[in-house]
């Protein structure tokens, strides 16, 4: 029997495979990445079903509201300024295709034979709010990683600039 | 919660002094126009890295809530890295490709500061979570780092190859750890190694440790992820092949052997000096060897065609990641500390031979094998140093490589896999003809124009012989090394 | 069944309320516009042109809505709806007055109380350049795309500074629920101050207030639209009803933008010295209600006085200001926060 909740995360799921489709199979680039805007939503209502509100906003603010706008507007520069094509067909359909059905049916395979570890559903867990629990789960059990995280950060965005920036001409000294 | 946190600190003092030099290069770098004030900060904090990390020799505990072991294995591997970093800075301070960098110069150092912390942290990691942050910090640096020169085309053009290969076995790596998350429901090795050996579900196990061999594979460019290796060999400065080459891989592999060892050793088992018991439910071994065979055979039969230096000896370096696995394979103490033996060999002879490859490349503007034509003759100690490098890393006494070797081949004998030890003798031969082919250009065929003789400085020369005297030294005495490998293999693992 | 019925008047009540304003928004714009340029203004349609709102939108709606031939036609009008959503729905968070009893039940005058609903405003401010963006990028015109372009950049700059400068408020309320925030407000520093967070986060207000500015793309950082240069901005190709939409988005976001400071800000409904008065908790429910209100009017005054006083920034200037200024002095702002919270001063 399906209640409300099964009935809302079919939804979801339906949206993000739908919206998946249109990623890898759309010809145009830009309706690729406005498709993907509703995968991000998708993933985002996920969160929300696991109860995990502070990890669905984040979702919305960082994937949607920040890489995606990013990604947008770099494939609108470059196609519509510059008029490059960006391919985005497909080669060697037949076997990429195979490989691909290979691989889902095997991990869907396993989704189905595991025995997965589940963690008991209690009402404190799905009434918490999740925002202090992360914050202090931060600067205890996980501040290494955390800290590691911000230098990964840093470096990337120093290489990125460095990517970026334009070279000078030499200077006439 | 906090104090344990605050204990924790006093451990990693290596890694915070090196973000720390990271840190104030970044802020020298933008206020002194000339560029060597960043050097010698870098060299500073690395050494003083290093002298802090001698404290930490005997010590074997995890700190950071699990996150982070610091044991005699970690502590070898991080000596190791920080001597291959010290010496490639100073190798990329008599880099003309590097000093040609002008305004990016600085950047060049502290970036190698930023791939030192990465694999420090490879090395130590013992959580999924852990393991990738540091992956993926060396990765973004070995990106940036190969992509260096982006006027050449060859460099960018190698960055990006790396970029798009390491993306993808990065995804590969994330995915795996998630199903191995969602069967243990830890990410922590040796909670993972509890759930694994108490029973999981052993097809899914399988695919997700497959999926994560993924991520080390791309790391020791083992075949068949070795795709970006030649490329961004090739197109790299020759500096960041030389890091990427030693340093990078000896990360590689710390992760996959302590991965290895802790997750997948029978924690019910009587410990034994020796034999581990290995929990039946995972074919480690068997996903080991068909790696290191595939690897060792392909990289050398490949290598024979080469006819650019740099290609060469990127297809030699993947072979040699080969041998490097038929020790890891074993899964016993020895075949470890062979292994350890061999990483210590290779550093030298394989740094000695990049580094010759790239002071001929700042004098002849190339690394055609057929300029190379000639030159024993005309500049006879490159020429004598170079061939001593190559005997060693086709492994023939009374050279360094004979010894790693020789420890990895007596570890598959001991452990009665003599048919792996056979390909891999047999290979040695195979890359006995490749590496014979740079002799023969070099002593015996007379160049059909003109060499230039290569005029060497002393810095040059000394360099050359810091690399060159331990792989002449370690192969005639090398107890002390042993010694150190031996005491080297013990990985924290709970018990 | 009351657990869907009460949020459900609520939205059309609120939605009332936003449309309304926003077509007197416009009339009062153009009057005070019109005051300041020493003009009269409008004064024909009704008394004193009261009635020019209702004009205004049955000239749009009766107006040929016109497509160009080369546009994306789906995404095309697909951007201005978006860009309306987003502009209401983010009020669905933003608490307008405290609990209000009605019949006997108790009401909290607020649609949805979110625990996290700083993020979600802030969440759903960003999407709001997906309307601009897309519109300018469908309209294959490059003034347009120009203007697309230009918004996103500018809305990502301000996005940072603007989400930092939030972040000493979330440190002294411990709390990203917009009712306890503005239940935090209540009180007083020294006795007659109302504590409101414009006198403890000074910095942050004014850092805010710039990037709110820059986020609902008003000027002087209506650089998306600069009618000199880009013809329309993103709008160019726009006309009829889908053009309308757009002038809704603009002055409903404005409501929004508004609503959101005052929460964060100015005490949200907080109503200061109304405890020394004798009231019924109805009568106080209503003049808190009231306080909300003016203080929202009163801020959307500011907005159209500053649009019309001060000229553009240039486009260098704006990212320099965004990037070089207002994101070191929020992060400045931060860390003194922080500084001043460990050792127990705010």
């Amino acid at each position: 029997m399906l209640n409300l909740y099964d009935y809302i995360f079919y939804f979801f799921a339906i949206v993000i495979l739908g919206s998946s489709f249109v990623v890898v199979f759309s010809r145009n680039i830009v309706h690729s990445a406005f498709a993907l805007l509703f995968t991000f939503f998708g993933v985002a209502g996920f969160y929300v079903l696991l109860s995990a509100d502070f990890l669905a906003i984040t979702q919305l603010l960082v994937y949607v509201g920040g890489i995606l706008v990013l990604l947008l507007f770099g494939v609108m520069l470059t196609n519509n300024i510059v008029n490059v094509e960006i391919k985005s067909g497909t080669m060697q359909t037949l076997p990429a295709s195979l490989i691909a059905a290979l691989i889902a049916g095997l991990l869907c395979g396993i989704f189905y034979v595991s025995n997965w570890y589940l963690v008991p559903t209690t009402p404190e867990l799905l009434n918490n709010t999740t925002a202090v629990a992360i914050g202090y789960a931060f600067i205890t059990t996980w501040i290494l990683p955390f800290e590691v995280a911000s230098v990964v950060l840093l470096v990337a965005m120093i290489g990125a600039v460095i990517i970026a920036r334009r070279e000078k001409a030499p200077e006439v000294e | 919660m906090l104090e344990q946190v605050y204990n924790s600190l006093q451990f990693i003092k290596p890694e915070l002094i090196l973000v720390g030099t990271l840190l104030v290069s970044i802020i020298v770098d933008l206020i002194f126009k000339n560029k060597k004030v960043v050097v010698a900060f870098v060299i500073l904090g690395l050494v003083l890295s290093f002298y802090y990390l001698t404290f930490l020799n005997s010590i074997n505990q995890l700190i950071f809530f699990n996150m982070y072991a610091i044991d005699p294995f970690a502590y070898f591997f991080k000596i190791f890295l920080l001597v291959a970093t010290i010496g490639i800075v100073l190798f990329s301070v008599l880099s003309k490709e590097i000093s040609d960098l002008k305004s990016r110069e600085g950047e060049f150092y502290y970036f190698l500061v930023a791939l030192t912390i990465g694999m420090f942290l490879m090395t130590s990691s013992t959580n999924l979570i852990m393991m990738y942050l540091a992956i993926e910090l060396t990765s973004l640096t070995s990106y940036m780092l190969a992509g260096f020169m982006k006027e050449e085309k060859s460099s960018s053009e190698a960055s990006l190859k790396y970029v798009l290969y390491g993306a993808f076995s990065s995804g590969m790596m994330l995915y795996g750890i998630s199903i191995i998350y969602g069967l243990t429901g830890s990410f922590d090795l040796l909670a993972i190694n509890m759930a694994i050996a108490d029973g999981v579900s052993s097809l899914a196990l399988l695919i997700s440790t497959v999926l994560m061999f993924v991520g080390f594979g791309y790391k020791i460019s083992a075949v068949p992820f070795h795709f970006w290796t030649p490329d961004v060999y090739e197109g790299s400065p020759i500096s960041v092949t030389t890091i990427l080459s030693v340093a990078s891989k000896a990360a590689g592999f710390s992760m996959l052997m302590r991965t290895a060892k802790i997750m997948f050793i029978d924690p019910y088992a009587a410990p034994t000096v020796n034999d581990w018991q290995i929990i039946d439910s995972v074919p480690i071994v068997e996903i080991l060897t068909i790696l290191s065979v595939l690897t060792m055979t392909l990289g050398n039969l490949v290598a024979i065609w080469q006819s650019n230096l740099k290609r060469l000896l990127a297809y030699s370096s993947i072979a040699h990641a080969g041998y490097l696995l038929l020790g890891v394979l074993t899964m016993n103490n020895e075949g470890y500390s062979a292994t350890l033996i061999y990483f210590v060999t290779y550093l030298f002879m394989n740094v000695g031979a990049f580094l010759i490859v790239m002071l001929v490349s700042n004098k002849l503007n190339s690394s055609d094998i057929d300029s190379y034509k000639g030159l024993g003759m005309k500049s006879p100690f490159i020429g004598v140093m170079f061939a001593l490098f190559l005997i060693s890393l086709t492994g023939l006494p009374p050279t360094a490589g004979f010894v790693g070797k020789l420890y990895i081949f007596a570890a598959l004998v001991n452990k009665k896999l003599i048919l792996l030890a056979v390909i891999g003798v047999l290979n040695s031969v195979v890359s006995l003809y490749y590496y014979v082919r740079i002799f023969r250009n070099m002593f015996l065929r007379e160049s059909d124009i003109e060499t230039p003789e290569i005029k060497l400085s002393l810095a040059e020369k000394l360099l050359i012989l810091v690399f060159a005297i331990p792989t002449i030294g370690l192969g005639l005495y090398f107890a002390p090394l042993v010694e150190f490998a031996h005491a080297s293999v013990e990985i924290f693992s709970g018990n | 069944m009351n657990l869907i019925l009460e949020p459900i008047v609520k939205i059309l009540i609120v939605l009332f309320i936003n449309l309304t304003l926003v077509s007197y928004l416009v009339l009062i714009e153009r009057k005070v516009s019109a005051y300041i340029q020493n003009r009269i203004g409008p004064n024909r349609v009704g008394p004193w042109g009261l009635l020019q709102s209702v004009a205004d939108v049955v000239k749009l709606f009766f107006k040929e809505d016109i497509v160009p031939k080369d546009a994306n036609k789906f995404i095309h009008s697909l951007a201005p709806v978006i860009s309306v959503v987003v502009a209401f729905s983010t009020f669905a968070v933003i608490p307008f007055g405290n609990k209000i009893t009605l019949y006997g039940n108790e009401y909290n005058l607020v649609i949805a109380d979110v625990n996290v609903g700083v993020l979600v405003i802030l969440a759903l401010t960003s999407l709001g350049v997906y309307g601009i963006t897309l519109s300018g990028w469908s309209s294959n015109n490059k003034y347009s795309l120009l203007g697309g372009l230009r918004s996103s950049a500018q809305m990502i700059s301000y996005e940072l500074s603007m989400g930092i400068s939030l972040i000493g408020i979330l440190l002294m309320t411990q709390s990203m629920r917009l009712t306890q925030i503005v239940a935090e407000q209540g009180g007083y520093i020294f006795g007659f101050i109302p504590n409101w967070n414009i006198f403890l986060q000074p910095i942050g207000f004014i850092i805010f207030l710039v990037s709110t500015f820059a986020e609902t793309n008003r000027l002087p950082f209506d650089l998306p639209e600069a009618e000199e240069e880009l013809v329309g901005g993103y709008h160019t190709e726009y006309s009829g009803m889908k053009f309308g939409l757009f002038f809704l988005a603009e002055y409903a976001s404005m409501i929004t933008a508004s609503a959101f400071i005052v929460t964060l800000f100015l005490g949200g409904w907080q109503a200061p010295f109304i405890e020394y008065f004798n009231f019924s908790p109805f009568v106080i429910s209503l003049l808190q209600l009231s306080a909300f209100a003016i203080k929202v009017l009163f801020v959307l005054l500011f907005f159209i006085l500053i649009r019309w006083t001060i000229p553009r920034f240039r486009y260098d200037q704006l990212m320099n200001i965004g990037w070089k200024v207002m994101l070191p002095l929020s992060l400045l702002n931060l860390i003194v926060t922080a500084f001043l919270i460990l050792i127990n001063i705010l």
